[in-house]
C-alpha cells in the first residue's frame, strides 16, 4: 500500500446525464478500512457516484484515486485487477451459468482464489450446481454480492446489496458485511437505504442529495443533522 | 445423426475433460462417412450430399458464432469466398506450392477477420450485422471490380495440379471421395469446435455473451475473446470455402454473395445453432428440400421461407435442438421407469 490514507478518493467528480448533473463536484474519500455509508433519496446520484468510482460510467471532471494513485483512466477491468470490486442495484449474474461455474471464472482472475469460502460465507455451497436463473431472488443478490467477493478485494463497492430482501435478510447482510469487512480488511462504500442497516454497520456516512453531498459525519451526526432530516429521514419517516 | 450424437452434444457440462463417449461418436462420424458412399448408391444424391457438407460446414461457423457470441453475421461468406479467391489466385499466379497456398488460403482470411474482428465485436446486435454484412459486400464488389485479378463477374477456372498430398486429385473433384473428406473435415471441426466450447476459453465467451458488463467487472477484457472467436467461426467458414474451391475448380464473385451468406444463417436457423452440429442438420435439410422443391417449382425460395417460418415459430430451438430436448425428455422418462 502506499502513502494515500484513503483507499478510495473522488475529487470534484462531476457526471451529467443530458443537461442534467447527476452527480455534481463530488468530493468523497474513504481510509482504509472503514464502512462508508452512501445515502440519499431516489435519483439522489448514490449510484451514478458508484459507477463512476467503478469505472462503468465515465468520469466527465474530477479524479478518481485508490491508494493515492489516479485511476480514472482504468478500465472496469483493470481496476479490478488493483483490488477494487462492486456489486450491482440491479442483480448482475450469469443467468444460463451455474452458480459454481461464474465464481470459477471469477476466480481465474483472482491472485487467490477463494470460491469455497466465498461459497461458504454467503450461503451459497449447496447450491453450486444450480442455474443461476433458477435459484430465488434473494440467492441471487448474495451470487452478486459474491462475484464481487472473489479474489478478496481491498475496496468494495456496493449498490444496494440488500434491495429487495426482507427485513431480516437484510440485517443477516449487513451483520455478515461488517464481518467480512473486519476480518478480510475491506473498504467498503456501502449504498443502501435501511437506516437500521447503515446506523448499525457504517463507521461514517455521506449523504447525498440531487448530485451533491449534503453532509458527512459519524452516525450519530448524521442522525442529529437537521439538513438531512428534512432532506431525507423526515420525508422517508 | 445419431441419438447418441446428440445426447452429447445437448449435455452442458462443466468439466473440460472429455469423456470417452466424445471421442467414440467422433469415431462413429468418421466411420459412417467412409461408408455412406458405399451405401448411397446414386452419385446424384452424392454430389447433393457433398454440397450439404459444404454447405454446412459453412453454417456451422455461422452457429458458432450465434451460440459462442450471441450475435448473428450476415456476410460469413466473406471468409468463405476469400479462402476461394486466395487459393485460386495463389494457384493461377502459381507463386507457391499447392500445400502451402491451402495453408495460406486458411490464414488469410482467419487473420483478417481476427483483425476486423477487434473492431466489429464492439458493436452490439443488428449494427453487428449490418457491418458483416457491408464488409461481405465489399469483398463481392471488390471481386466483380478487380478485373484484372479476378477476372471479375465471369471469375475464373482454378489451375489444379495433379496431385494433392499425393493423392490424385480427382480425389477431392469426384463426389465419392470428395464426400468422404469433406464429411470427415466436418466431423473434425464440430469435434474441435466441441472441445474449444467446453475448454475455460470456451466458457469464458459464454459468459461474456451471457453478461459483457458484468464479466468485464469480474476483470476481464471482452473484446479479445469475442473477436478470437469471430475468428474461429471464419476459420471454419473458410475451410468450407477452400473445400469448395477445391471441389468445384472455380471461383467467381458468387462465393461472395450475400444471398450464400444468407443461406447458411438460414441452415444455422433451421438446425439450430445451440447444439454445435445443428447448422449441418439444417443444411442437409436446406439442400435436399431446395432440390426438390427446385424440381417441382421455381418459386423453391418460397418452400424454403416456408419452412425457416414454421421451425422458427414451432421449434425456437432449431430442428437440432428439438430432437436433443425431445431425447432428453425420453431419456429421463426412461430413468423414472
Ligand atoms: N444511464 C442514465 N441515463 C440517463 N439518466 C440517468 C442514468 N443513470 C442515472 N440517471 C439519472 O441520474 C440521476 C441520479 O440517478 P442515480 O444515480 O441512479 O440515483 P440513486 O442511485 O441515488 O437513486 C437520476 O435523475 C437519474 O434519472
Ligand atoms: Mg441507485
Amino acid at each position: 500500500m502506499t502513502g494515500s490514507a484513503y483507499a478510495i478518493e473522488g475529487t470534484a467528480l462531476t457526471r451529467p446525464y443530458g443537461g442534467f448533473l447527476a452527480v455534481n463536484k463530488v468530493d468523497i474519500a474513504v481510509p482504509h478500512g472503514e464502512i462508508r455509508g452512501l445515502i440519499g433519496p431516489n435519483g439522489a446520484g448514490k449510484s451514478t457516484l458508484i459507477d463512476v468510482l467503478s469505472g462503468r460510467a465515465a468520469v466527465w471532471s474530477g479524479q478518481v484515486r485508490m491508494d493515492g494513485r489516479d485511476i480514472g483512466a482504468l478500465g472496469a477491468q483493470e481496476r479490478r485487477r488493483q483490488g477494487m470490486a462492486r456489486s450491482f442495484q440491479k442483480t448482475n449474474i450469469f443467468p444460463e451459468l451455474s452458480v459454481r461455474e461464474q465464481l470459477d471464472i471469477a476466480a481465474r482472475k483472482a491472485e487467490k482464489p477463494n470460491v469455497e469460502e466465498v461459497m461458504d460465507e454467503l450461503g451459497l455451497s449447496e447450491l453450486g450446481a444450480a442455474r443461476a436463473r433458477d435459484i430465488a431472488y434473494g440467492e441471487q443478490r448474495r451470487l452478486d454480492l459474491a462475484l464481487a467477493l472473489i479474489g478478496r478485494p481491498r475496496v468494495l463497492l456496493l449498490d444496494e446489496p440488500a434491495a429487495g430482501l426482507s427485513m431480516r435478510e437484510s440485517l443477516g447482510l449487513a451483520t455478515l458485511l461488517r464481518d467480512l469487512a473486519q476480518r478480510w480488511k475491506v473498504t467498503v462504500l456501502l449504498v443502501e437505504h435501511d437506516m437500521e442497516v447503515v446506523f448499525s454497520i457504517c463507521d461514517r456516512i455521506t449523504v447525498l442529495q440531487l448530485g451533491r453531498v449534503l453532509a458527512e459525519g459519524t452516525p450519530d451526526e448524521i442522525r442529529r443533522s437537521a439538513d438531512v432530516v428534512t432532506a431525507y429521514l423526515g420525508s422517508a419517516a | 445423426m445419431s441419438r447418441a450424437t446428440m445426447n452429447i452434444a445437448a449435455a452442458r457440462v462443466a468439466s473440460p475433460r472429455l469423456s470417452h463417449l466424445s471421442w467414440l461418436l467422433l469415431a462413429l462420424a468418421l466411420a459412417v462417412g467412409f461408408g455412406l458412399p458405399g451405401v448411397v448408391a446414386s452419385v446424384l444424391v452424392l454430389t447433393l450430399l457433398t454440397q450439404a457438407v459444404i454447405g454446412g460446414m459453412l453454417a456451422v461457423g455461422v452457429g458458432f458464432l450465434i451460440r459462442q457470441n450471441g450475435v448473428v453475421s450476415f456476410g460469413h461468406a466473406a471468409w468463405y469466398g476469400v479462402s476461394a479467391y486466395c487459393l485460386g489466385l495463389l494457384l493461377r499466379h502459381d507463386v507457391l506450392s499447392v500445400e502451402l497456398a491451402l495453408v495460406l488460403a486458411l490464414a488469410v482470411p482467419t487473420l483478417t477477420a481476427f483483425l476486423l474482428g477487434l473492431v466489429i465485436v464492439r458493436v452490439p446486435g443488428v449494427a453487428f450485422s449490418m457491418l458483416t454484412l457491408a464488409i461481405g459486400q465489399a469483398f463481392h464488389e471488390f471481386a466483380m471490380k478487380a478485373q484484372g485479378v479476378t477476372n471479375g463477374d465471369d471469375g475464373f477456372a482454378i489451375p489444379l495440379p495433379d496431385t494433392l498430398f499425393g493423392l490424385p486429385i480427382s480425389t477431392v473433384q469426384q463426389p465419392e471421395t470428395m464426400f468422404v473428406l469433406c464429411w470427415s473435415l466436418l466431423a473434425l471441426v464440430v469435434f474441435g469446435l466441441y472441445v474449444t466450447v467446453r475448454s475455460p476459453f470456451g466458457r469464458l465467451t459464454e459468459a461474456i455473451r451471457e453478461n459483457e458488463e458484468r464479466a468485464r467487472f469480474i476483470g476481464y477484457r471482452t473484446v479479445l475473446p469475442r473477436a478470437a472467436t469471430y475468428a474461429i467461426s471464419a476459420f471454419v467458414a473458410a475451410l468450407a470455402g477452400l473445400l469448395f474451391a477445391l471441389y468445384n475448380g472455380f471461383v467467381s464473385p458468387e462465393v461472395l454473395h450475400w444471398s450464400l451468406s444468407g443461406s447458411a444463417l438460414i441452415m444455422a436457423v433451421i438446425g439450430g445453432s445451440r447444439l454445435l452440429w445443428g447448422p449441418a442438420l439444417g443444411a442437409v435439410i436446406f439442400f435436399f428440400l431446395k432440390d426438390l422443391a427446385g424440381n417441382m417449382t421455381e418459386h423453391w425460395p418460397a418452400m424454403i421461407g416456408a419452412t425457416v417460418i414454421v421451425v422458427t415459430v414451432l421449434m425456437p430451438a432449431g430442428i437440432a435442438g428439438t430432437l436433443a430436448e425431445l431425447f432428453e425428455r425420453l431419456r429421463k422418462a426412461g430413468g423414472r421407469a
